[in-house]
């Protein structure tokens, strides 16, 4: 009983609806359809990274995937093409996709310990609160927080990004554990308890460790949308030396115009790599992930 | 060794009441059973003693000293948990070894008393598992393992059988009741199965909605049930009551109209004349074979059961109320024929209106 | 053997608090473990939301005090800001597209993936791909590359039909279409929800319809829509607020100014125009509580109309 409420595969497990008596012709047109499908959808991209390769003449005359003579040029043009290196605005995301990270993990996972395992006065006062807090438009809130920010010198820096994380502000990954937390059985805390555990030992040597695949899962999608996070690094970050990859992009769009589209789609496709990695490494997790809080309602 | 008292122990969770006042006195060494349909409240009584419910009032005392603020680890208690409640990314060892780290034991001493407690339960070769490596029996032992180690002075057990299949819990009731003769420690036992209560406890404590019924041996239990409640709880297939009115009552007895028929019953309390009463008869106690006793008159057999070793009848008396008869061995009787039923008067039990024991 | 026992072997090192008893009644505990996030709702999201609404009744510009001007702000977004309403006409044809497109897509997708066919992993990681880079600034440079004058499309369309196309991006009445079409490319996502959806309906309910003589476009209609209302209700409330809040694709496929003629003028954007552009804060207050309030009355709206067709068996 306590292995199966651990398990966290949503999907996976539930019978696919297989009609019988779909015929062979059927089946394949279906399938010739979802092939067409993904092909025409992934298009674009192939086509971008592809045209990373190519010389700038070629990506305006011609629309396909394999470059007839592939060349790193742009890859090298691109990436001191501004007068800070990319390298610097990747190094810059990475750090604060990490922070990120860290300080979400911290703080939403002791949130959601809070709201699941322990009872205090006011406890679903500040639940409900906190489920409010999800559907709430960051933009009410967002004037005031730059104020904020301005007074306390934190404008240009990467504090405004970071800090408020390790202050729980993404209340959906809070929902995330605590969706997962419930699924852990009471009966090992109370273990814990016959064994000696405070609230804390409890927290570390006990609910933590079991909760690895909802840690993971939090962690992958903090990074990920952090890395994408455009709008927060656009506000706070003035000095390009700062940038992130995200806004060094845009702000080699601005300047090359439509002159050097083979060095900004090599650029683009590196400032996307991060992203498809961590897809291939981790495409079960994000799946279940997505799938779970679509589940839960 | 230790004793545990409860004097007036009271749960409410806001308005409602689960645990009503309970007073109860448990000696060193015993094996107590607390036993009753869900909802009694008798895992409630059990996790009040072990320490993870607060006690809403009345004192829980333990070698006599009040523990009702103590921290659960500190009672000199441990519990066996209904689903085990191992720890699934520990090893067994690990699992067993985790509340002995906890209270910073050095490390010598908790592998001894690992090794020990494994040794007893044999599950030695188990030690490096993780508990999904585990069949039920086995996890289950873990689990009494790792309140083993703790060397408490309270074992308890909060339905530790309901998860096994049928024969497992047969073979696992008695390890535990060897472990009780072996270990001689005082061992609390929740269950609602009456039948591991008969065959486990020293003493059976029956409750009912926050209170308790009866407290007895489970032999005192079962010949002397104090209410139908208790009567009809113990004893499978469970005892028969039927309907019956007091007749004049003199010295020593009372007459009962029952089934058409009338009957002395000795007593020993003062009933009115024409009280409404209850009899209850144990279905392993009525006899066919006419050897005397109380009449019952004419039982019509409705349907019947062929066990093997036992079979069981199920009828009707002459004024239509239902009867249950248990009888050894194979027998042929089908539905549609008669019989003729009788019980001996010392295995009548006689129950008044509330459902009160009228002694005799 | 275990008789000669002393509770001292096993004294816990953990003295909690008042009386030497934890339970979880530990208001202590309890709070100490909520305090970041406290912290994090009193002075980031409730200040907040408290001072961003006295704000919007200032005049507010970043610099110099805050002079209270009353609902003139307000006043002013609904009788002397056309910009305002192209800002709502674009961020609500945006949003009417894109939501129900999506969820067409999705949903179609979901069904035709749970046939029970091999491979269904690859195609639902596949779809999934774009929903999870489209909203990066590389996507949304590629998109202006697509469908500009000489992109990527009408390479492909002089190719295939000898059809020169416009530049898509450039011109006004289709810049925004190209918004629409991003957004619905990234379906991945919410068609993800829907197979995790269609995967809960038991399997035998489509058994008993078949032996009812049901078929497969009965049984969907039937059995598996309605089953799914909930979902597509969760689904289509998500994807609509977040549709409220698109920003990066309008951004940079206009380089941050709405355009053409402020087609692309999302409403987020605007907001940041006027706050970090012209530094109106107090404005921009006000625009942030009337996109707060439109949301929230589409949200309320939402569920109150859900009981009429979503199905709920509890």
């Amino acid at each position: 009983m306590t292995e199966a409420a651990l398990s966290t595969t949503t999907i996976g497990h539930g019978v696919a609806a297989a009609t019988p008596g779909v015929s062979p012709w059927k089946r394949a047109l279906l399938y010739a359809l979802l092939v067409a499908v993904s092909f025409l959808l992934l298009y674009p991209l192939l086509w971008m990274v592809a045209s990373s390769f190519k010389p700038d003449s070629e990506i305006f005359t011609s629309t396909g995937l394999i470059p007839s003579d592939p060349t790193v040029d742009a890859y090298r043009r691109g990436w001191s093409g501004l007068s800070v290196s990319f390298g610097w605005m990747f190094f810059n995301s990475l750090v604060i996709s990490l922070l990120v990270v860290v300080g979400n993990l911290f703080s939403c996972s002791m949130a959601a310990y809070a709201f699941t395992r322990l009872r205090f006065k006011g406890r679903s006062f500040w639940f409900t609160l906190m489920l409010g807090t999800l559907m709430m438009p960051q933009h009410a809130v967002l004037i005031p927080q730059y104020v904020l920010f301005l007074k306390l010198g934190w404008v240009n820096s990467i504090l405004p990004l970071v800090v408020p994380k390790f202050l729980a502000i993404d209340a959906f990954f809070i929902f995330l554990m605590v969706q997962f937390f419930r699924g852990i059985p009471r009966e090992l805390d109370e273990a814990a308890i016959m064994d000696g555990c405070g609230p804390l030992r409890i927290f570390l040597k006990v609910i933590l460790p079991l909760s690895t695949p909802v840690l993971a899962t939090a962690a992958v999608f903090s990074f990920i949308w952090t890395w994408d996070d455009f709008f927060a690094p656009l506000i706070y970050l003035n000095d390009i030396e700062k940038y992130t990859a995200q806004l060094g992009l845009r702000t080699f769009v601005d300047s090359t115009g439509t002159s050097d589209w083979g060095s900004l789609f090599a650029m683009s496709t590196l400032t996307v790599l991060p992203i498809f990695i961590l897809f291939m490494l981790f495409q079960r997790l994000l799946i279940e992930g997505i799938a779970t809080t679509g589940m839960k309602r | 060794m230790t004793t545990l008292a409860l004097n007036k122990i009271k749960k409410s969770f806001g308005n409602l009441d689960i645990i009503r006042g309970v007073d109860l006195a448990i000696g060193s060494g015993e094996f107590v059973v607390f036993v009753g349909p869900s909802g009694c409240g008798k895992s409630t009584l059990l996790r009040m003693i072990a320490g993870l419910e607060p006690i809403s009032g009345g004192e829980l005392s333990i070698g006599g000293e009040r523990m009702n603020e103590t921290a659960a680890s500190e009672r000199g208690i441990a519990m066996v948990f209904q689903s085990y409640a191992l720890y699934p990314h520990m090893s067994v060892y690990k699992n067993m070894s985790f509340g002995l780290e906890t209270a910073k034991m050095p490390k010598p001493e908790i592998d001894k008393r690992v090794r020990k407690a494994a040794d007893i339960l044999q599950i030695t070769h188990l030690l490096d598992r993780k508990p999904k490596q585990l069949s039920g029996g086995q996890r289950q032992r873990v689990a009494i393992g790792r309140a083993i180690v703790r060397d408490p002075k309270i074992f308890l057990f909060d339905e530790p059988l309901s998860n096994l299949d049928a024969e497992l819990r047969v073979q696992t009731r008695v390890e535990i009741a060897k472990l009780h003769r072996d270990i001689g420690a005082t061992m609390i036992y929740v269950t609602h199965d009456q039948v591991e209560a008969m065959t486990l406890a020293d003493r059976i404590v029956v409750l009912r909605a926050g209170v308790i019924e009866q407290n007895g041996t489970p032999l005192e239990i079962y010949n002397r049930p104090a209410n139908r409640f208790v009567a009809g709880f113990i004893g499978s297939p469970k005892m028969n009551f039927l309907d019956a009115v007091a007749g004049d009552v003199r010295d020593g007895g009372v007459s009962v109209h029952i089934a058409g028929r009338q009957a002395r019953l000795p007593i020993d309390e003062r009933v009115a004349a024409g009280a409404k009463l209850s009899l209850g008869l144990r279905p392993e106690h009525i006899g066919i074979d006419g050897t005397g006793g109380l009449e019952l008159g004419t039982l019509t057999v409705v349907h019947v059961e062929h066990l093997g070793g036992q079979t069981i009848v199920y009828g009707r008396l002459a004024d239509g109320q239902s009867l249950t008869v248990a009888l050894d061995g194979q027998r042929a009787i089908s539905p549609g024929s008669t019989l003729e039923v009788q019980i001996a008067v010392e295995n009548c039990h006689l129950f008044d209106e509330a459902g009160d024991r009228i002694g005799h | 053997m275990v008789g000669e026992s002393t509770m001292s072997t096993l004294g816990t090192t953990e003295r909690p608090v008042a009386g030497g008893r934890f339970t979880f009644g530990d208001s202590l505990a309890g709070y100490g473990f909520l305090a970041p996030w406290l912290v994090g709702f009193f002075l980031l999201t409730l200040g907040p939301a408290v001072a961003s609404f006295y704000l919007s009744l200032t005049d507010y510009s970043g610099l110099g005090a805050a002079n209270w001007v009353g609902a003139e702000n307000y006043v002013r977004i609904a009788t002397d800001d056309p910009r305002f309403w192209t800002a709502m006409n674009v961020t609500f044809t945006f949003v009417l597209l894109s939501v129900p497109l999506k969820l067409i897509f999705a949903l179609a997708v979901a069904v035709a993936l749970n046939r029970g066919l091999e491979g269904l992993s690859f195609f639902r990681a596949i779809f999934y791909l774009p929903s999870l880079v489209g909203g990066s600034v590389a996507v949304a440079v590629l998109w202006r590359q697509v469908f500009a004058g000489d992109g990527l499309l009408n390479q492909a369309l002089n190719m295939l039909f000898g059809f020169e196309g416009p530049s898509w991006i450039s011109n006004p009445s289709t810049s925004l279409y190209t918004l629409v079409l991003l957004a619905v490319w990234q379906f991945g996502s919410s068609m993800i929800i829907f197979l995790a959806g269609l995967r809960q309906i038991p399997q035998d309910m489509y058994e008993a319809a078949s032996i009812d003589g049901a078929g497969k476009a009965r049984q969907f209609f039937k059995i598996t829509l309605p089953l799914l209302t909930p979902v597509i209700f969760f689904n289509a409330v998500i994807l609509t607020i977040d549709a409220f809040k698109a920003f990066t694709s309008a951004f940079v496929i206009s380089d941050g100014t709405g355009g053409p003629i402020d087609s692309t003028l999302f409403y987020t954007l605007y907001l940041y125009q006027e706050a970090f552009t012209n530094f109106r804060f107090g404005y921009a207050s006000a625009l942030a509580w009337v996109l707060v309030l439109i949301i929230a009355f589409f949200t309320a709206m939402s569920f109150l109309t859900a009981r009429y067709w979503v199905h709920y068996d509890d």
